[in-house]
């Protein structure tokens, strides 16, 4: 795995959340798994094709999830129903596309299948990939002086 | 100004009508794919169509060009929405007709900016 791929991701994700969100999140350290589990209680995951393949994951706590669809819809929730998968495939679908407009500035060309969301923590996943997962660590907060962190995971090959 | 938004995801028509009503359009109907909206477009005066791009039944471009083809609707500004940022997507959607689009994530600011553009386009060419 190129470390250069890493930042079309970085960027992408800092852009969704600066425009749809107003939020400046950050980066932490990113990290290699070697297991293909799912890194929160719910997570979008799009399959990706073209040059390379393999996928992008993005993954939220409950916390961190009920708090990006109040910013989203203005809407409170508390439980993982029907809008909220909904939210969370269609803030996977623009994160990844917005990477892939930047991966194409590094001349590698993805499409993306349609994204599917499951709950649920640690679940086994297929990255379709043998390449050890990369998986980057987003930190913001949601209020109160709280903090939760989003994971964005790929592997491609 | 009567705006038809279509989307097969519910949050994303609802996401696209909070963008809407922050700058001033409240008038908005709702379809969940081509089909609905065509069906809509015959009995309703819409001013202005914001289409997602992929959609199951019918997909954003094959909505597009029937509408492009219709004496009857070709003329109301038809604006693509898509998370598709590259290239060889919005040259698809400019050949067929587009008079304009615009890549999520995407601010007030920028849709008002989208749908100005859009309505220019289809004025300049007579409608």
């Amino acid at each position: 795995m190129d470390v250069k791929y890493i930042n079309p991701f970085l960027i992408a994700t800092q852009k969704v959340f600066k425009t749809m969100f107003n939020i400046d999140i950050s980066m932490t350290k990113p990290l290699l798994k070697q297991e293909r589990t799912t890194s929160g209680d719910i997570t979008g995951i799009m399959g990706l094709s073209g040059d390379k393949k393999g996928a992008v994951a993005v993954s939220f706590s409950k916390k961190g999830v009920f708090f990006i669809y109040n910013a989203l819809m203005g809407d409170g929730c508390n439980e993982l129903g029907p809008e909220v998968i909904d939210a969370i495939g269609e803030l996977t679908n623009i994160i990844s596309g917005q990477a892939r407009k930047e991966l194409e500035r590094v001349g590698l060309n993805l499409k993306a299948a349609i994204p599917i969301v499951i709950k649920g923590d640690k679940l086994e996943t297929s990255f379709i990939t043998k390449l050890p997962i990369v998986s980057l660590p987003f930190s913001f907060p949601v209020g109160n002086g709280d903090k939760e962190t989003m994971y964005v995971d790929f592997s491609f090959e | 100004m009567k705006v038809l938004v279509v989307d097969d995801f519910a949050t994303m028509r609802k996401i696209v009508k909070n963008v809407l009503k922050q700058i001033n359009i409240d008038n908005v109907m709702e379809a969940e794919n081509g089909k609905q909206a065509l069906n809509l477009l015959k009995s309703e005066k819409i001013d202005l169509i914001i289409s997602d791009w992929i959609m199951p039944e019918m997909t954003g471009i094959e909505f597009l060009k029937v509408c492009k083809s219709d004496e009857t609707i070709k003329n109301i500004p038809f604006i693509m929405v898509t998370a598709e940022a590259q290239k060889d997507s919005v040259v698809e959607a400019i050949k067929s007709g587009v008079d304009n689009y615009i890549v999520k994530p995407f601010t007030p600011e920028k849709l008002r900016e989208t749908i100005e553009r859009a309505k220019a386009k289809v004025s300049a060419q007579g409608g």
